[in-house]
């Protein structure tokens, strides 16, 4: 990753095919007379639907997340002969797309947190956890989150801070491990858990406020009842 | 087997949730949820925010950009 971190933007296609020449003796897998670059648009190409929800996430809007994509696969390929056989393919575009992402987008969108997000104080980020719900107003709750429209959901994903919205979206939407995560967004395990610990808590209350709004009310979830919602 | 309680059980349900925690301490939080109602209600708040967050990001990717990249990937090939 280092590598590609600090490539330039295009590396140059002989550099490309000495770094794919000498990976050609690899393992079974890879038959004898393939072009590597073959097996990318077989292996990775089908991963751009994630990529692309995933690039929505980072950029907030589609023109941009298709221009994240289509570098993110650019780059990949240039660097594929660096990818090794029989290792996690999806965690590895993850990683080339969110150092694209940094490198590249980060910069141009206003970010206030940026760079201090992880040491802000729970109080600071408006997310004191209260433990005194009743379980029949926790079953409510799941409930009437349950009810919400995904565009509510896509909209409290966007209202948190950018590193706690993504490693949700890989916890959650990619079933990715902690390690996984760390590994893709470069960071301890242990900010990881602190990430979605408070991503998650940030939505859970994000999502409350929408389902109160639209009138979706807590009932007990042992009456099972559909509740009408005033709007979509 | 003791119940681990519901401190040890709130404070790992997330972990839980995630299938990070070790067999030992899976097997102690399925056990407790399997007789506590409240952890149980908390669990359930934590996979309905697992699952519709999961369902609201399955977005395709439009088929301009696909057909953008196979573009770009043969230029890049030839």
């Amino acid at each position: 990753m280092s590598l590609l971190a600090h490539a330039p933007e295009r590396a140059t296609v002989s550099d490309l095919e000495l770094a794919l020449m000498t990976d050609i003796n690899e393992p079974a897998e890879v038959p004898e007379a393939a072009d590597p670059r073959e097996l990318f648009e077989e292996q990775a190409i089908p991963f751009m639907d994630q990529l692309y929800a995933a690039a929505m996430r980072l950029t907030r809007n589609p023109a941009d997340a298709a221009d994240l994509v289509q570098e993110t696969f650019i780059k990949a390929f240039q660097a594929f002969g660096q990818f090794q056989q029989g290792t996690n393919l999806k965690a590895w575009l993850y990683r080339i797309q969110t150092n694209t992402f940094i490198n590249n987008y980060r910069k141009n969108q206003r970010n206030p947190y940026q760079g201090t997000i992880d040491d802000l104080e729970d109080w600071q980020l408006g997310n004191a956890e209260s433990v005194t719900q009743s379980t029949s107003t926790r079953s409510a709750e799941a409930d009437a989150i349950d009810h919400l429209p995904d565009s509510d959901v896509k909209e409290a994903l966007q209202a948190i801070p950018e590193d706690f919205r993504m490693a949700v979206y890989f916890a959650d939407v990619e079933g990715f491990s902690y390690q996984e995560i760390a590994d893709i967004m470069k960071t301890p395990v242990g900010t990881v858990m602190s990430r979605l610990h408070r991503g998650r808590r940030m939505l859970r209350d994000l999502l409350a406020d929408y389902a109160r709004e639209r009138g979706i009310v807590a009932k007990p979830a042992a009456s099972r009842q559909k509740v009408s919602r005033s709007a979509k | 087997m003791t119940d681990c309680g519901c401190d040890k059980a709130k404070s790992e349900l997330e972990e839980y949730l995630h299938r990070e925690l070790s067999d030992g301490d899976f097997l102690d939080i399925s056990e407790h949820l399997s007789t506590c109602k409240d952890c149980t209600a908390e669990h359930l708040v934590g996979l309905t925010i697992s699952e519709k967050v999961r369902k609201a990001c399955q977005e395709k990717a439009p088929e301009d950009l696909r057909a953008a990249v196979l573009g770009r990937l043969s230029e890049l090939r030839s």
